[in-house]
Order: structure tokens, then C-alpha cells, then sequence
């Protein structure tokens, strides 16, 4: 395997390493604000099912990523790494601000602002865009439904028991179901996108053939990746997740957590790469919406919005400006 | 009537679902559909929730008001 790629490849895993680092907060952040685990325990209990998340879902969103943004034929090393430049600056450069922003978005748009650098707007793949910007806003929307649902079954269900503390002693254990459930998605979810990138990889150098599925170290390798990402986890956006967008107890953790687990399972079995970020951001709006509309904090709520409208246009620039210098070494 | 702001912020949600349904790939608009379905259910039983808290309130108040005289 040419050095080029074995380099891409290690820039790549450290995309996918410090995804998990940057997103391990939404996987843990209800545990830890609940108080059900403690952030240490909260954070190996994440990184397991981050990793193990490899035995129960395919690479269809790997397949997604590696075949429908770009064209092939487009893809170069130049392209691929300047591609995560832009996403892997975008993620430092909000992790450094503690805005909750998607990994995912910034790999699609640094993907496609080197493209764009390297062959103009006719290297971009309309149809696969298309899904997926379709799903950057309904997966949040999604996750808010389904959270202030499952919240109302769940008050429906035990608004007549009295037993509040046993109740809530429940709650906690199933928080730690949840958050696993969570954590399966999310390594699903965003493990597959790296995947996805080193297959496109292999495929441009022609390591492997373009209709083959994803080898088994690369999904092995990703996983890891993101797993040892979630182990070294980031605390900016704990804070920011699990407690100023909305108060959270047990019951509201755990509903959040089903919902936004239940909209990753759905699109990672879809092969349609979203926002781990989003969808659990929108869950935690919809449980405290279950309250009243003033129960959630609009204004953290909008900062998160606002990132997640920059996080394209952002990675997008930064990758496009960083493929600049590569044009020389084609 | 004044319909407050849950029920409204619900039906925006189901107006946004319907917004992307041209744009949404075929195989999945059931997602688009099924989201409408369940933000309309909860703007209206939202709506419902209100309506009857007022009559509930305004109620009270008739009592409240017949007592004191």
C-alpha cells in the first residue's frame, strides 16, 4: 500500500477518533447531568458500545458516503485529505468554541468543498446530497417527535404510581440501557463515515474494486477509532448538552436517549448519514417540551442551530481553501 | 380563542415535514408522512389539552366569584 494512503488513512482514523471525542458528549452527557453514572463510568460505558456497534449494523451509510457525495472518478488522495482538513478544522474550531456541531456534516461539506476545488460544481452528486441534506433537518425533527412522545406514553403510563423514589430508582437503570442504545447508533452512525472515506480511498487507488463492500479492518479500525475517541472524551459539550438546553431527570434522559437511538438506528440501517448531535439535541427539546415551550433554554438551543446552519458552508471554505496548495503535488 | 404556543409550535413542526416532501427521496417519504401525522396528532390533542384547561379555569372563577357574594 502506497505511503500516501497509509498517511490518509491515519488522518482519517484521527477524524473518526476525535469524532468520538467530540461526540461523546451527546452519548453521555444525559448519564452524567441524571447523575445515574459517574463521567469516568459514563465514558467506558460509551466507548463499549461505540465499538461494539460494528457486530449489529452493516455499512450501508460507509456505502453512502464512499459512493454518493462526489463522484468517483474525482476522487484523488489530494481530494480525500484535503476533504478532512476541512471537517477535522471545523470540528477543532467549534470544540474549541463548545458548540455542539456535527462531525458528520463537516465530513460532507469538507468533502465537498475539495471536490468542488479539484473539478468544479459537476463533481458533486446532487442525488446523494439531496438525501442527505434532507435529513440534516428532519433527523432533528425526528428525534423531537419521537422524544416528547415517548415521554407522554411514559407519563400516561406511571402517572398514577405513587412511588416516586422506587420510580425513579427504575429510571436510572433504564438510563443506562438507553445510553447504551444511544451509543450503539452513534458508533453505527459515525464509524461507518469514516469507513466510508477509506473506502473511497482504496477505491481511487485502486486498492480495492469500486463495487466492493467495506474490508473488515477498516470497519475493525473504525470503530476502534471512535471507541478510543469516546474514551478520551470532550467535557465542553457535556455541560452544554445535558444541562443548559433543558433540565433533565431520569425518566426525560431515558426518553431522549430511546428516541434519538431509535431515529440512528433507523438511517444507519438506510444508509443515510446524519447528525448524532442533532438528533439528540432535538430529543432533548422534545422531552422538555413536554413541560411547556419556556422549559427549554431557546437561546442554547438556537446557538446549536446556528452551528448546525455554518457547519457545511464552514468545512466546506476550509477544505476548498485547503486543497488549494495540494493542486501541486497531483 | 387564543391558542397557545405548544399547539402552534407542533403544527410549525408538521408544516416544516410537508416543506421537505417534494425533496425528500422517494423511498423515504413514509418518514416525512409518518412526522406530519404525529405533529398534527400533537398540535391538536395539544389544542384540545388547552381548551379544556380554560373552560376548567374559567369555571373555578364562576365559583370562586358566586362564593364570595
Amino acid at each position: 500500500m502506497p505511503l500516501a494512503v497509509v498517511v490518509i488513512i491515519l488522518v482519517a482514523l484521527s477524524f473518526d477518533f476525535f469524532n468520538g471525542f467530540h461526540d461523546a458528549a451527546n452519548s453521555i452527557a444525559t448519564v452524567v447531568s441524571t447523575r445515574v453514572l459517574t463521567p469516568r463510568l459514563a465514558v467506558v460505558w460509551a466507548a463499549f458500545f461505540n465499538f461494539a456497534a460494528f457486530i449489529i449494523f452493516g455499512t450501508a451509510v460507509a456505502s453512502t458516503i464512499a459512493n454518493d457525495v462526489v463522484k468517483q472518478d474525482v476522487l484523488s488522495n489530494a481530494v480525500i485529505f484535503a476533504g478532512l482538513v476541512g471537517a477535522i478544522a471545523w470540528d477543532l474550531i467549534t470544540w474549541y468554541l463548545g458548540l455542539p456541531t456535527s462531525s458528520s456534516h463537516a465530513l460532507v461539506g469538507g468533502m465537498a468543498g475539495a471536490a468542488v476545488a479539484s473539478a468544479g460544481w459537476a463533481a458533486l452528486l446532487s442525488e446523494g446530497l439531496q438525501k442527505i441534506a434532507v435529513f440534516i433537518v428532519l433527523s432533528p425533527v425526528v428525534g423531537l417527535l419521537l422524544g416528547f412522545t415517548i415521554m407522554v406514553i411514559v407519563f400516561w403510563m406511571f402517572h398514577r404510581y405513587r412511588k416516586v423514589d422506587r420510580l425513579n430508582r427504575g429510571f436510572r437503570r433504564m438510563q443506562l440501557v438507553s445510553a447504551a442504545a444511544f451509543s450503539l447508533g452513534h458508533g453505527a452512525n459515525d464509524a461507518q463515515k469514516t469507513m466510508g472515506v477509506i473506502l473511497a480511498l482504496l477505491i481511487a487507488n485502486g486498492i480495492v474494486p469500486s463495487t466492493a463492500g467495506v474490508p473488515l479492518w477498516v470497519v475493525l479500525s473504525a470503530h476502534t477509532a471512535i471507541g478510543l475517541g469516546t474514551l478520551f472524551g470532550g467535557w465542553r459539550i457535556v455541560h452544554t448538552m445535558g444541562s443548559r438546553i433543558t433540565k433533565l431527570n431520569p425518566v426525560g434522559g431515558m426518553s431522549a436517549e430511546l428516541a434519538a437511538a431509535s431515529t440512528l438506528f433507523f438511517t444507519a440501517h438506510a444508509g443515510i448519514p446524519v447528525s448524532t448531535t442533532h438528533t439528540i439535541t432535538g430529543a432533548i427539546v422534545g422531552v422538555g417540551t413536554t413541560q411547556r415551550l419556556a422549559a427549554v433554554r431557546w437561546g442554547v438551543a438556537g446557538r446549536v442551530v446556528w452551528a448546525w446552519v455554518l457547519t457545511i458552508p464552514g468545512s466546506f471554505l476550509v477544505a476548498w481553501l485547503a486543497f488549494q496548495p495540494l493542486r501541486w503535488f497531483r | 380563542m387564543n391558542v397557545g404556543p405548544r399547539p402552534l409550535f407542533f403544527g410549525l413542526l408538521a408544516i416544516v415535514c410537508a416543506v421537505l416532501l417534494p425533496f425528500t427521496p422517494s423511498e423515504f417519504r413514509w418518514v416525512d408522512w409518518a412526522m406530519i401525522v404525529l405533529a398534527l396528532f400533537w398540535a391538536v390533542m395539544l389544542g384540545i389539552e388547552e381548551i379544556v384547561q380554560a373552560r376548567d379555569l374559567a369555571r373555578r372563577g364562576e365559583r370562586s366569584s358566586t362564593r364570595s357574594r
